[in-house]
């Protein structure tokens, strides 16, 4: 392969009309990064607030909800979706199965460029007249009518339902790329039983969001005609049933949980494999277990919707399907597990990461099976139990892997090697914040605290003074990220092609450190 | 194998991009079609408390006595005083009953008001029938004006045969009055609901 051949455009058309798909992956890394941060602003706000009883930070409960609203949604739609899919999906789908490129590279522009369009309208709502009480949407990211039609009389949640439009269809246009390019793009030799466990990973990450985000789509245009066109879907006095967009919303719900933490067990699987320098065990039961969650992802929806007063033989259905997901993701668990087990294990960064992720995942695993219960559902609804189990699954779960990722293949893609011991500060303050932070909302919640509240009486004082300074602990680490991140590019110490050694071995570590604008001129032959 | 080969491989790429966009496009269909399919659910199933609606009495009753009990609210935007005559009333199943509410409109304009409806506990929402019901049509009210408004139902014998409902005891029969901002044509007036209450009372209602 000559390197002549290596042109790159110049910075502009580089990165503005880019089809590069690994440039492409490196501006959805950039984007979630930016919107992480913005969303991290808004839940460190909240933390703030809710350090003591009475106003601190907010004096409008309004505002209050229209933050806890924004985090979610930016979190979910352009944080971790972005990073793992967009970012990480892109980067290294084509080159683990030895693609030289996705399969619709222009298409792949436009999901990327429809991101922060689709930002731009969210941010762009919060500070426009979302009803009399304040500016913004503050009716949480689950948007259930008839506070998000009747009780948001203004222009705000427009911005939102076409933000989360445009985002939609960002994911649903990437998706397509994603699973043509595996289908169809395989280096010779590749067959679907020995692709990377990642880009399994992605395959059924793309399923899910080409199965789920149309719906996700049909209920926002709902939505948007009940409020703009007087339409009646969701309104009850025109003969519709706001309880049908609560099916609707977690139809497409769900499934996104798994479109959030699906790519990061993906990336965790790899990580324990190079670093205990042992073949992942029980390759297929890994990626089959991906599959297999990922459909009866697809029936257990209205487990999130127990108190709406649905019939008890519905409840046990809905209840015993979701108790079966903790099958295939107790194979993933000890899987992981026996990886390790007899390996030549390593605690670089990345490891640490991975192995915090399996036993803070295991932890809201736990607390998710005991949600499944409708019975002990029903008394925590809706309070802190289910914010502290949430996001032990996904602030930790996804963001965790996120972080595993990007340690891990950090030096791939930039060519640059990060000072460990910034990044073991990054970890450290991380996992220590993250846990004050949400530990002690399991607390809270069994004791009663209601989620989406500006106040709460004394009595709660103690574990949300510990949950604040939870937050202050995380911030710590999230300057140590900044820091290490600038430090690797201001010093730049060169990366070799494999610079983890023999336990890495799928194909991107065969090429340079960052790999040539374009890969795979002559296609890799697997044996 | 160089790069030429992905123009061979565009034809392949273009199957599965047709059907992947299928579908996308029947997902978004499905989500639109979910508001015909999830009533017609509900009214085929009586799910989330959905009342049927019977085109003939019922011929049999049992001995068996359900307490069914009237509630009625009216949304914040409508200015009716709008009750049930009676609270509750003991009926025995399959007994064909002819409950009322009243209905005043407190304002000074006429107003077109819908009611919506469910029963409770949910699960004996397919056995609670309905013959006739001021809910199947829009109510006019001139200003001022008072209305007595008939529910004709009956409890389904059928619901013996259901062990999970030899529990129930009492029925909720619930009713919210909507204002409706552009009513249609049908809705009834005095005239109206006096000729259609005549009709309801010719009927022999007897076993």
């Amino acid at each position: 392969m000559s390197n002549s051949h290596d042109h790159k455009p110049g910075f502009f058309a580089r990165w503005f009309f880019s089809t590069n798909h690994k440039d492409i992956g490196t501006l959805y890394l950039i984007f979630g990064i930016l919107s992480g941060l913005i969303g991290g602003y808004l839940s460190f706000m909240m933390r703030l607030e809710l350090m003591e009883p009475g106003f601190q930070v907010f004096d409008n409960p309004h505002t209050f909800n229209m933050y806890v609203s924004m985090h979610g949604l930016l979190m979910i739609f352009f944080l971790v979706m972005p990073a793992l899919i967009g970012g990480f999906g892109n980067w290294f789908v084509p080159l683990m199965i030895g693609a030289p490129d996705m399969a619709f590279p222009r298409l792949n522009n436009l999901s990327f460029w429809l991101l922060p369009t689709a930002l731009i309208c969210l941010l762009i709502s919060m500070f426009i007249p979302g009803n009399p009480s304040g500016d913004g949407f503050a009716g949480s990211w689950v948007m259930y009518p008839p506070l998000s039609t009747s009780g948001h009389s203004g222009p705000a949640f427009d911005f939102v339902i076409i933000g989360l439009l445009a985002a939609g269809f960002s994911s649903i246009f990437g998706a397509i790329n994603f699973i043509t390019t595996i289908f169809n793009m395989r280096a010779p030799g590749m067959t679907m039983h020995k692709m990377p466990l990642f880009a399994w990973s992605v395959l059924v990450t793309a399923w899910l969001l080409l199965l789920a985000l149309p719906v996700l789509a049909a209920a926002l245009f709902m939505l948007f005609f009940d409020r703009n066109a007087g339409t009646g879907f969701f309104d009850a006095a025109k003969g519709g049933d706001p309880e049908m967009f609560q099916h609707l919303f977690w139809f497409f719900g769900h499934p996104e949980v798994y479109i959030m933490v699906l790519p990061a067990f993906g990336i965790i699987s790899h990580i324990i494999s190079t670093f205990s320098r042992k073949p992942i065990f029980g390759y297929l039961g890994m990626a089959y277990a991906m599959v297999s969650i990922g459909v009866v992802g697809f029936i257990v929806w209205a487990h999130h919707m127990y108190t709406v007063g649905m019939d008890v033989d519905l409840k046990a259905y809905f209840l015993a399907a979701t108790l079966i997901i903790a099958v295939p993701t107790g194979i993933k668990i000890f899987s992981w597990l026996a990886t390790m087990w007899g390996g030549s294990l390593s605690f670089s960064i990345p490891m640490q990461w991975a192995l915090a992720f399996i036993f803070l995942f295991v932890v809201g695993g736990v607390t998710g099976v005991a949600l499944a219960n409708a019975g002990y559902d029903a008394a925590v609804h809706d309070t802190y139990f289910v914010v502290a189990h949430f996001h032990y699954v996904l602030s930790m779960g996804a963001v965790f892997g996120i972080f595993a990722g990007f340690t891990y293949w950090f030096g791939k893609m930039s060519g640059y090697l990060y000072n460990k011991y910034l990044a073991a500060a990054h970890f450290w303050f991380f996992f220590i914040g993250v846990n004050l932070v949400f530990f002690p909302q399991h607390f809270l919640g069994m004791q009663g605290m209601p989620r989406r509240y500006v106040d709460y009486p004394a009595e709660f004082a103690f574990y949300n003074k510990i949950s604040t300074l939870g937050a202050m602990v995380t911030l710590v680490g999230v300057l140590f990220f900044l820091l290490w991140l600038a430090e690797a590019f201001i010093v730049k110490r060169k990366a070799a092609d494999n610079y983890w050694g023999e336990g890495a071995n799928t194909l991107e570590w065969t090429l340079p450190s960052p790999p040539p604008f374009h890969q795979f001129n002559t296609l890799p032959r697997i044996k | 194998m160089s790069l030429q080969d992905t123009s061979t491989s565009t034809s392949s790429h273009r199957k599965t991009v047709m059907i992947l966009a299928v579908v996308a496009v029947a997902m978004l269909g499905l989500g639109f079609a979910s508001k015909p399919l999830y009533d017609t659910f509900c009214k085929v199933t009586g799910y989330a408390g959905t009342t049927r609606v019977a085109t003939v009495k019922s011929t049999t009753v049992l001995e068996r006595e359900i307490t069914v009990r009237f509630d009625a609210n009216t949304r914040d935007d409508l200015a009716w005083t709008f009750k049930p005559e009676v609270v509750s009333m003991k009926v025995k199943i399959g007994q064909n009953v002819l409950a009322f509410y009243t209905a005043k409109n407190d304002s000074s304009v006429a107003v077109v008001g819908t009611a919506s409806y469910n029963v409770t506990p949910i699960k004996s929402a397919p056995y609670f029938s309905k013959l006739e019901c001021f809910c199947f049509t829009e109510q006019r009210l001139e200003p001022g004006e008072e209305v007595r408004m008939p529910v004709l139902f009956f409890v389904d014998p059928l619901m013996v045969e259901d062990k999970r409902l030899d529990e129930i005891k009492t029925i909720t029969l619930s009713y919210t009055f909507h204002n409706v901002e552009n009513p249609g044509e049908g809705a009834y007036t005095q005239e109206d609901r006096e000729k259609r209450l005549k009709d309801i009372q010719s009927v022999d209602l007897s076993q």
